[in-house]
């Protein structure tokens, strides 16, 4: 994982990250770098400070803490030495590099009639190495297959942040749009047009409106749009079967989906909450959950193991499917079966 | 008839040296106009263009003529080339290294080197001021050279030949 980031890191960064250990470089999810303060980074969940030697403690004594000098070379690199260039993303606070790696900075705001345009004095950053898991639909897929219209059912999928839906609904839309069927009987199917509105660049990734994750060839990207708008927009311009969304919750997202849930689309999309009861406490899911716009809920839990799942029916609010499996986020493709590991019963989650 | 062979090459080195010393006062407005050239152009590139900087220097570079040509595309390899420099590293090496081949003076390399430390690491208009500004001083660089060339050019045509003639006069 570090290998993937490591040409955007000044010298000195470099040579103390490549002191990890081989496994623990493998594991690296964040860089936190703040200028003039402990190094931190976080791998599997867990946060640690890196020493001067490359040890790694839990606490901040005697840590290495970057300098302003180090903090520019890491800003100019990210930037291309174009900060300038970089206005949009700066408002959002956020620049996606090629390879779907998000910075998240943070430092002095610069405010225009209230509304903030964007931040100087960056003084500090936060580097989420982003995994592609080829696969990580594979068991759940065959689950949410709609064998009459031979599309998707419409399907909201739930977690707190940081477990896997991003990395999940890409590869849903990759799938989807090969046409890579993961189940027997409908294997001949072929793919479908899939339309993402990616507001936060994650889903794709998109580098100058390109997308640097592979997702899938019938796949048209609307890049760092407003979810509303632009799913209005790809259901004008696109003609999209299956619409992907990220992080759902405004009221007029809500209007957006029903509208497309009209127009005969299959909606995937994802939303910040523990399980349907949690959703269901937030008003616009709510409306949406009551008046059908999804069929299925999928509540996500990252354990030990990989990455849980478990399907319910949204109209019946019934546990019907309700196995779960754990797909492991780092396991390679193998016979054609990807990242199983076995299954797991989890019925009270 | 040696002694009219020496003179005869001291009068064509004195004129030569005189020359070239005209020739630098002729050159120097000439490459602070190409400079002020290729900074509007990079203002453009950066202010509506919105083209990264490398990219936005290689343009420069191409659409000048050698020797500023070198410093822009210099800077812009630089930070590949050596990975612990800042991008203000790269240019001010670059401008450095490249100085000689050029007829200009420490003023307006002091102003190029200042503007390096501020190229790529603000906003736009930002960057933009701080080019204009470097326009400015350029601009005023120009004018002091244009005077030293009425003034000084046909001064060293004429002093390298008149002391050239000093010298075989001293001789003979």
């Amino acid at each position: 994982m570090l290998a993937r980031v490591v040409h955007l890191l000044p010298t000195e960064l470099k040579t103390l990250l490549e002191r990890l250990p081989e496994q623990m470089q493998e594991q690296l999810e964040e860089i936190r770098i703040r200028e003039g303060r402990p190094l931190e980074i976080g791998f599997r969940g867990q946060s640690r400070f890196m020493m001067i030697d490359g040890n790694l403690r839990q606490t901040a004594d005697g840590a290495y803490k970057p300098s302003a000098d180090t903090c520019r070379k890491l800003l100019e690199r990210i930037t291309n030495y174009s900060l300038y260039a970089m206005e949009e993303e700066l408002r959002r606070g956020f620049i996606t590099v090629s390879g779907g790696h998000r910075i998240g900075l943070a430092g002095r705001t610069i405010l225009d009639g209230g509304s903030v345009r964007g931040i100087r004095d960056i003084g500090a950053f936060n580097i989420r190495v982003a995994r592609e898991v080829i696969g990580a639909s594979a068991h759940l897929l065959p689950k949410l297959i709609d064998r009459t219209r031979k599309t998707l059912h419409s399907t909201l999928i739930l977690a707190p942040p940081q477990q896997g839906k991003t990395t999940l609904v890409r590869d849903i839309a990759r799938t989807v749009s090969y046409g890579l069927w993961p189940a027997y009987e409908v294997s001949g199917w072929q793919g479908r047009k899939v339309g993402i509105v990616d507001e936060r660049s994650e889903i794709a990734a998109c580098v100058r409106g390109i997308p640097t994750f592979d997702v899938g060839p019938r796949t048209d990207v609307m890049d760092a749009c407003p979810k509303a708008e632009g799913m209005m927009m790809l259901l004008r311009s696109m003609s999209p079967e299956v619409l992907i969304a990220d992080e759902i919750g405004r009221p007029e997202d809500g209007e957006a989906i029903r509208e497309a849930s009209h127009a005969g689309i299959s909606i995937v999309a994802t939303a910040h909450a523990y399980d349907l009861q949690d959703a269901r406490g937030r008003p616009v899911l709510r409306k949406l959950l009551d008046e059908g716009a999804f069929t299925y809920v999928v509540e996500l839990k990252r354990t030990e193991q990989g990455v849980m799942h478990r399907v319910v029916s949204a109209e019946t609010q019934g546990r019907q499917a309700s196995s779960a499996r754990a797909v492991p986020l780092r396991r390679p493709a193998a016979d054609g079966v990807h990242g199983l590991t076995g299954r797991q019963r989890a019925d009270d989650p | 008839m040696i002694k009219l062979l020496g003179a005869v090459l001291i009068l064509f080195a004195g004129t030569m040296i005189g020359f070239q010393q005209a020739a630098r006062f002729v050159e120097r407005p000439r490459q602070l106009r190409q400079l002020a050239h290729a900074l509007q152009r990079l203002e453009t590139e950066i202010g509506y263009g919105h083209t990264p900087l490398p990219e936005a220097l290689e343009r420069t570079a191409s659409a000048s003529p050698e020797p500023l040509a070198a410093i822009f595309r210099k800077a812009a390899s630089g930070v590949w080339e050596t990975e612990s420099f800042t991008f203000r590293d790269s240019w001010e090496q670059a401008v450095r290294t490249q100085w000689a081949a050029t007829s200009m003076r420490g003023n307006e390399q002091a102003v190029l080197i200042r503007l390096g430390s501020i190229l790529g690491i603000s906003d736009k208009e930002d960057q933009m001021k701080h080019i204009r500004l470097a326009l400015l001083q350029l601009k005023a660089e120009e004018d002091a050279a244009r005077d030293d060339q009425a003034r000084y050019e046909k001064m060293w045509k004429s002093l390298g030949i008149l002391i050239a003639v000093l010298i075989v006069i001293l001789m003979v």
